[in-house]
C-alpha cells in the first residue's frame, strides 16, 4: 500500500507538518495487526465498563500495545528519536500492565476478593508513561544505537513478562475450569505464546546482531563490521518466526477477545 | 502472645457484629472444615479447631487468660453478643499442622515459659525426634513469637507473627530465639488425647447462642413477631427451612457460574449474615450487589442476570 501521495498531500493541507520526502509504504499485514490490536484494545475496555478494576489494567495495556504499533505507522516515526524511544518504554509499560491485570485475576480466582481502584491504575499509567518521557528527555538524545538498545529492554521485558504470563494464565484457569468463561481465559496462554514467538526470535536475533536494525547501523556509519551466520538455518528460522509470530499474535489476540465477548454476553 | 497460623484463606476479616455463629459453623463443619476460624476481638482472641468438620478444640484468650472448650464456647457466644467491632478468618490446614496446633492449644505442656538461654536445643530436638512428639514449639518474647510444628517427631512447618503463611524455613523464627529475652513453651499431644472430640455436637451451639440472644437487649436479632392469625386453610406444603434456601442459593450459584461461584455465594452469605439476613430487601440487594462483582469475572451478563432473578425467587421463600 503506497500512502506515499495521500501524506504529501496532507503535508499541503496542512502545512505545520514536515514534509515528506521518503515513500510512505506499508504491508498489508502491518495495518491488518494494527486493526487487530485495535480490536482487542476496544474489547478490553468494553469488558473494564462497570466491571473489576483488573480489566482496567488489561484494556489500558492492550490500548497502549495498539498506541505503540499504531505509532509505527507513522511516517515521521523514524524522524524523531526521542519520541521514538518513549514508544519504547510505552511498550514496556504495557506489558507491565497487562501482566499486572492478569496477576490480580489470579488472586481473584484464590481469595475471592475485588480490591483497589481503577483511579490507580489510570494514575499509574499517567505517571509511568510521563516518568519515561523525563527520562528521556533529561538525557541525550538518543543516537540510532540507543534506540535499538531501547528495544532490546522492551523486547526482553515482554519475552519474560509473557513467559510469566503463560504460567498465571494457567493457574487462572484451573481455579476456574468449570466457569463459563474459562476456555476464554485459557485463549489468552496462546496469545502470550505467539508473543513469546515474536518478541523471543527478535531479542535473539538482536543479541547476536543479526537484526536489520544493526546491519543498518553498520552500512550508514560504515562501521566495516562483519556479521557470520545470517543464512544458518536458525537465523532464517528466527527470522521467519518473528514475522509468524507478530501475525499470530495480532490474530490470536483479535480472536481471543472476539470468543471472549461472545462468551461474556 | 496469643498466635495462631494463618493458612488457606477461605474467609478473613469478616465483621463480627453481622455473624450468625450457628449459621457460620454449621458451614464449617458441613464444609468438612481442616483447619481454624478465628474470631479476633479488641482485648479478647478466639479460636476453633477443626479436623474434616468436627470441631475439636476451641480457646479463648483474654486478660491473659485461657479458657478451653466449653467454656470457650459459651466465653464465645458472650462475646459474639455484646461485638460492636471485631473480625472472623476462617484458614484450611493440613490435618498435620491441625494435630500440631492441637497440641499447642489441648497437649501436655512439656516446656513451659522456660528460657531459650536455659535450654540445650540438640538435646530438645533429639527428644522430640526420639519421642516422635506431635505438637508446637513456641518460642516468643513481649513483641514478637514464633512457632514450630512437630508432627511424629518430623518438622512440618514454621510460622511468626509477620508470617502470612505456615513457612517452610526457620529464618525468622530462630531470629525471634536469638532475641536476649526470648522463652519458649512447648506442648505436645499425649498419646491418649483424642482427636475425635466433636464440641460442636456436646455443646449445642445453638442453645447457647439462642439462649444468649434472646436475653441481650442491644442485639441486632428482631423482636418476636406478633403472633399471625392462623390460617384458614392449611399451606399446601411445608415451607422450606432457611438451610434449604441456603443450599439452594449456593447450588444455584454453582450452576450458572461454577465452583468458584459457590464458593463466592458462601462468602457473600456469610458477609451479608447469613441466609435469614436476605429477608431484608437492602441485604438481599447488597448480596446481589456483591455476588454479581465477582461473577463479571468468571460468567456472561446473561448468566448472571439469569442466577439473580433466580436467587431473588428463592430468597423470597424466606
Amino acid at each position: 500500500m503506497d500512502l506515499t501521495a495521500f501524506f504529501q498531500h496532507l503535508t499541503e493541507i496542512l502545512p505545520f507538518l514536515p514534509k515528506i520526502y521518503n515513500p510512505v509504504v506499508y504491508s498489508v499485514s502491518d495495518v491488518v495487526l494494527v486493526f487487530f490490536w485495535f480490536v482487542a484494545a476496544a474489547f478490553s475496555f468494553y469488558f473494564s465498563l462497570g466491571n473489576a478494576r483488573l480489566w482496567t489494567s488489561i484494556s489500558i495495556g492492550f490500548f497502549l500495545i495498539f498506541w505503540s504499533q499504531a505509532y509505527l505507522l507513522n511516517p515521521y516515526a523514524e524522524s524523531y528519536f526521542r519520541v521514538t524511544a518513549v514508544h519504547s518504554i510505552i511498550g514496556v509499560i504495557s506489558i507491565l500492565l497487562i501482566s499486572h491485570g492478569f496477576q490480580e485475576y489470579f488472586v481473584f480466582t484464590r481469595t475471592l476478593e475485588i480490591t483497589g481502584s481503577k483511579r490507580t491504575i489510570y494514575l499509574t499509567t499517567v505517571v509511568a508513561i510521563l516518568l519515561g518521557i523525563l527520562v528521556v528527555y533529561l538525557n541525550p538524545k538518543p543516537t540510532q544505537f540507543a534506540l535499538r538498545n531501547y528495544k532490546i529492554m522492551e523486547n526482553t521485558v515482554w519475552l519474560f513478562l509473557s513467559l510469566t504470563n503463560i504460567y498465571v494464565v494457567f493457574k487462572i484457569w484451573r481455579e476456574m475450569k468449570d466457569s463459563p468463561i474459562a476456555n476464554g481465559i485459557i485463549c489468552f496462554a496462546l496469545v502470550f505464546f505467539c508473543i513469546v514467538l515474536w518478541k523471543g526470535s527478535n531479542l535473539y536475533l538482536q543479541i547476536y546482531q543479526w537484526d536489520p536494525a544493526w546491519q543498518r547501523l553498520v552500512d550508514d556509519y560504515d562501521l566495516g563490521i562483519k556479521t557470520y551466520g545470517m543464512d544458518d538455518f536458525l537465523v532464517q528460522a528466527a527470522q521467519q518466526m518473528h514475522s509468524i509470530g507478530a501475525m499470530l499474535s495480532g490474530l490470536s489476540v483479535g480472536a481471543t477477545f472476539a470468543y471472549l465477548f461472545k462468551l461474556l454476553r | 502472645m496469643f498466635l495462631l497460623p494463618k493458612g488457606n484463606p477461605l474467609a478473613e476479616n469478616i465483621p463480627a457484629a453481622k455473624l450468625q455463629l450457628p449459621e457460620a459453623l454449621d458451614k464449617l463443619k458441613n464444609g468438612a472444615l481442616t483447619g481454624c476460624a478465628i474470631f479476633d476481638f479488641p482485648g479478647a482472641d478466639c479460636a476453633l479447631l477443626y479436623d474434616g468438620g468436627k470441631l475439636i478444640s476451641a480457646i479463648v484468650h483474654r486478660e491473659n487468660k485461657e479458657l478451653k472448650d466449653q467454656a470457650a464456647l459459651q466465653a464465645l457466644v458472650d462475646l459474639l453478643v455484646l461485638a460492636s467491632s471485631g473480625s472472623f478468618s476462617v484458614y484450611g490446614f493440613s490435618r498435620d499442622i491441625i494435630q500440631a496446633l492441637l497440641g499447642m492449644v489441648n497437649g501436655t505442656a512439656i516446656i513451659d515459659g522456660q528460657e531459650i538461654k536455659q535450654i540445650d536445643f540438640k538435646t530438645l530436638l533429639d527428644r522430640i525426634k526420639n519421642e516422635q512428639m506431635t505438637g508446637t514449639l513456641k518460642i516468643y518474647t513481649a513483641d514478637r513469637t514464633g512457632l514450630i510444628f512437630y508432627k511424629d517427631g518430623a518438622t512440618i512447618g514454621f510460622y511468626h507473627d509477620a508470617s502470612s503463611a505456615v513457612e517452610n524455613s526457620a529464618g525468622e523464627v530462630q531470629q525471634i530465639a536469638g532475641l536476649p529475652d526470648a522463652k519458649a513453651d512447648l506442648c505436645t499431644l499425649s498419646a491418649s488425647q483424642s482427636f475425635s472430640l466433636d464440641l460442636a455436637g456436646a455443646g449445642d451451639i445453638r442453645k447457647l447462642w439462642e439462649a444468649a440472644t434472646a436475653g441481650n437487649l442491644f442485639t441486632a436479632a428482631p423482636a418476636p413477631a406478633p403472633k399471625p392469625a392462623p390460617p384458614v386453610q392449611p399451606p399446601a406444603s411445608a415451607p422450606a427451612s432457611p438451610s434449604d434456601i441456603e443450599n439452594a442459593i449456593i447450588e444455584l450459584a454453582n450452576q450458572f457460574v461454577g465452583k468458584l461461584g459457590k464458593t463466592l455465594a458462601e462468602k457473600e452469605l456469610m458477609n451479608a449474615g447469613g441466609v435469614k439476613a436476605l429477608k431484608d430487601a437492602a441485604t438481599l440487594q447488597e448480596f446481589l450487589g456483591a455476588l454479581e462483582k465477582g461473577s463479571k469475572l468468571l460468567a456472561s451478563a446473561n448468566k448472571i442476570k439469569e442466577m439473580s432473578e433466580a436467587i431473588t425467587a428463592e430468597a423470597a421463600k424466606l
